[in-house]
């Protein structure tokens, strides 16, 4: 067999976008795992309401402080993709910049987060909405700070010289992956905080 | 993901084979994806002995609970049996299918490597440490529990089978995105999406439900994690929840979602049924559009309790529309699989006459266990005749996930060069895959028509009809059956180690660019690049012999 192989023109080995195409894999994962525990929120609560039980107490969920970590997420979509196109213009200065921004407002998310649950007062054992609380949060902030983590990354890579037009694979995954932590954001923000 | 990212140690092809046996060093340090895989499998093959001996061991118990008791009262009889069904799918289906993968799916696309080789490499051992805190918790007194009982007796080992059971789960998850990423990204030249090997598409398919799913899977978990530790205990993780624990996790066993893991028999089939035919599989599209169907039916992390309407108008989630529709319409795309296989085998029915190989036995048999249980899976979602508490819904899981298991092993048999460099015994094959299709027939058959018995799925329930001990008998002989197959596989794999004997570059006379290489196929998977691919089946486009017998067709 291996005669005849020969008899063709051999064909190139390519691996175009291998690191984007696995970032989106493992983003959709973690979507779908932030999902899940969204939905069984969703479902808890409904059988609350139904059952006429009170899911929060009246007044301890405000929307203002959530409203400001959404808005914080919104604006570094546009800082990371603004990395993006540094890198795919070969001007790392700016890259740089964008990608620690990104960081700066990742860092800040973890401080708002922490302000709104120390000030609703909540206990992780009181009742099955406070419990759901801590842990669509919780989940949210582990799969942050794996996204502040990889930003980081991308930031000591682009230091030391390691993308450019042609290699701005790494920095578009991680800003794939940045996006869908923004977007597991927006769910939280919607079903806790606005419809609560 | 720097780890992931640099080129893997294997760019620059070598004509060097790697060896079959490796030493405890380099399994822990390869890149090779032909080594990982081969540790996947091994750990499925020894998994499957183990949840096989479970498996007889409760169909003992199952015989006479009343006066039976081997594993020492209800609460362990009932962690034990929740250990043999998510043990069959995690712990074998899973594995043995992402092993194949694993070592297969590259060098078909034509790569020579799989995408992220120390990701993989992390994947298998972390499957192994969460398979071993996993089991090790069970046999602890801290297994998922019965309904009554939301866990076993010791709190702390509970909380170590969520997390060997969470380690699992993302291990898979990082297998299945090395496995997809190969596919979509590394694929040879020429080689497009509409021309992916159907195997190499099946796992590409199964992966992306597996990564869609089991991420569910693992909500489910964190949340009776953190229940148990510090919830209101409401949530399976108290010691009396409202739903068990393993109530939580079971839509995991039963369809649709178990569906997910025989995805890949219909690309085995395909892939499989042509070769030993001799034949050039027809309508590949059709064949891509019906594995992507069957994917598609088998998404079933919906179908959960958790999820289910819990008003004052009960509506459960498997009485709902969408249940029953995916529940009749997955056996559609398993027909269609099963008619182009009819089809190769008929124009192929000169070369097929007389005693089948392992392989092809295996792939067929597989096939038929699993429209077998997509059969019964459509007897399970009719409402009049309320399956749904019974024990049918055993039948349905275990003639899927042995189909599975049988495909599995008739890719084990195929793809033996090049997963160890040796081929297999053809005749100790045939007895493998004749008991264990022979087996879960028997197995799965009895325990759905014994669901119309009112014999209950909880074993805790005792049956009530005298037809039940019967068909409890004749599934205690299917396991058994079953586990001398497994027997017979142990000593098969055995004595291909012992012989030493390297098999042939192409045995079967192969379509995919897996034969185009030596065997064992070296590190880097090909000498020189492959060639340039034109079709689906690239070796018939340049093999002398296809070319005589398309001028004598036309």
């Amino acid at each position: 067999m291996t005669t005849t192989t020969t008899a063709l023109p051999s064909a190139e080995i390519t691996r175009p976008r291998t690191v984007l195409v696995g970032t989106m894999f493992g983003s959709g994962a973690a979507f779908m795992a932030f999902l899940g525990v969204v939905l069984v929120y969703v479902s808890e609560r409904a059988s609350a309401r139904s059952a006429g039980a009170e899911w929060f107490p009246d007044g301890t969920i405000e929307l203002g402080p959530s409203g400001f970590i959404f808005s914080t997420l919104i604006l570094s979509i546009f800082t990371v993709q603004w990395a993006v196109q540094a890198i795919n213009n070969n001007d790392r200065t700016n890259a740089l910049v964008a990608l620690a921004l990104s960081g700066l407002f990742g860092a800040s998310v973890f401080n708002q987060l922490w302000f709104i649950m120390n000030d609703t007062g909540f206990s992780l054992a009181e009742t099955n909405g406070q419990f759901m609380f801590f842990v669509v949060l919780g989940t949210f902030v582990a799969f942050m700070i794996v996204a502040v983590g990889f930003i980081a990354l991308t930031f000591v890579r682009a230091f030391i010289g390691q993308f450019g037009p042609r290699k701005a694979d790494s920095v578009a995954a991680a800003a794939f992956y940045w996006n869908t932590v923004v977007a597991m954001y927006a769910i939280a923000w919607y079903v806790i905080f606005v419809t609560k | 993901m720097t780890m992931t990212d640099s080129p893997p140690a294997t760019e620059t092809a070598s004509a060097a084979p790697s060896p079959a046996v490796a030493g405890l060093y380099e399994s822990l340090t390869t890149t090779d994806h032909k080594r990982i895989g081969r540790i996947w499998l091994q750990s499925g093959v020894l998994l499957l002995v183990g949840a096989l001996v479970l498996g007889v061991l409760l169909g003992i118990e199952r015989l006479d609970a009343d006066s039976t008791d081997i594993f020492g009262g209800d609460n362990a009889y009932f962690q034990i049996w929740a250990l043999y069904r998510i043990a069959l799918v995690l712990l074998v289906a899973a594995p043995l299918f992402i092993g194949l993968a694993t070592i297969v799916v590259p060098m078909q696309v034509g790569s020579t490597n799989i995408a992220f080789p120390r990701a993989a490499l992390s994947a298998v051992w972390g499957f192994l440490i969460g398979a071993g805190i996993m089991i090790a918790a069970v046999l602890a007194n801290g297994g998922w529990g019965a309904v009554d009982r939301a866990s076993g007796d010791e709190r702390d080992a509970v909380a170590l089978t969520l997390v060997g059971m969470g380690m699992v789960v993302l291990s898979l998850l990082l297998a299945s995105l090395c496995i997809a990423t190969t596919v979509i990204s590394m694929r040879v030249k020429g080689m497009t999406l509409l021309r992916t090997p159907l195997f190499a598409w099946s796992m590409l398919v199964a992966c992306a439900v597996w990564m869609l799913t089991l991420p569910v899977l693992l909500a489910n978990l964190l949340v009776a994690y953190v229940d148990l530790h510090n919830g209101p205990g409401t949530f399976g993780g108290g010691l009396s929840g409202d739903l068990s624990i393993y109530g939580q996790i079971a839509w995991i066993v039963e369809q649709p979602q178990v569906y997910a893991f025989a995805i890949p028999v219909l690309g085995i089939l395909g892939s499989i049924v042509p070769v030993a035919a001799g034949v050039r599989g027809a309508r590949h599209g059709l064949s891509l559009g019906l594995i992507g169907f069957f994917g598609l039916l088998s998404v079933g992390a919906w179908a959960q309790p958790y999820f289910q309407e819990t008003n004052d108008a009960l509506v459960r989630y498997d009485e709902k529309f969408v249940y029953i529709a995916f529940g009749i319409a997955a056996i559609f795309p398993v027909l269609g699989a099963i008619g182009g296989a009819a089809d190769s085998v008929f124009r192929g029915r000169d070369r097929v006459a007389g005693l089948p190989p392992a392989h092809l036995l295996g792939a067929l048999g597989g096939g038929v266990l699993l429209l077998a249980g997509t059969a019964a899976g459509v007897a399970r979602v009719i409402q009049p005749l309320d399956l749904g508490d019974r024990v049918s819904v055993a039948g349905v899981m275990n003639l899927v996930l042995f189909a599975a298991i049988a495909s599995a092993i008739a890719g084990l048999w195929f793809w033996a060069p090049k997963i160890g460099g040796h081929e297999l015994s053809p005749m100790l094959g045939r007895m493998v895959v004749a008991e264990i299709v022979l087996g879960a027939v028997l197995l799965g058959g009895a325990q759905f028509i014994n669901g119309f018995f009112l014999t209950a799925n909880n074993p805790l329930v005792a049956p009530t009809e005298d037809a039940a001990d019967v068909l409890n008998l004749v599934s205690l002989l299917g396991m058994a059956l079953i586990a001398l197959g497994a027997l017979g596989l142990l000593a098969s794999l055995a004595k291909a180690m012992r012989s030493g004997e390297t098999g042939a570059d192409d045995p079967w006379s192969g379509h995919t660019l897996e034969w185009a290489t030596a065997t064992p196929p070296p590190a880097g998977n090909f000498a020189e690049p492959p060639a340039l691919v034109t079709s689906e089946s690239p070796l018939l486009d340049i093999s002398p012999d296809e070319a005589a017998d398309e001028g004598e067709e036309s």
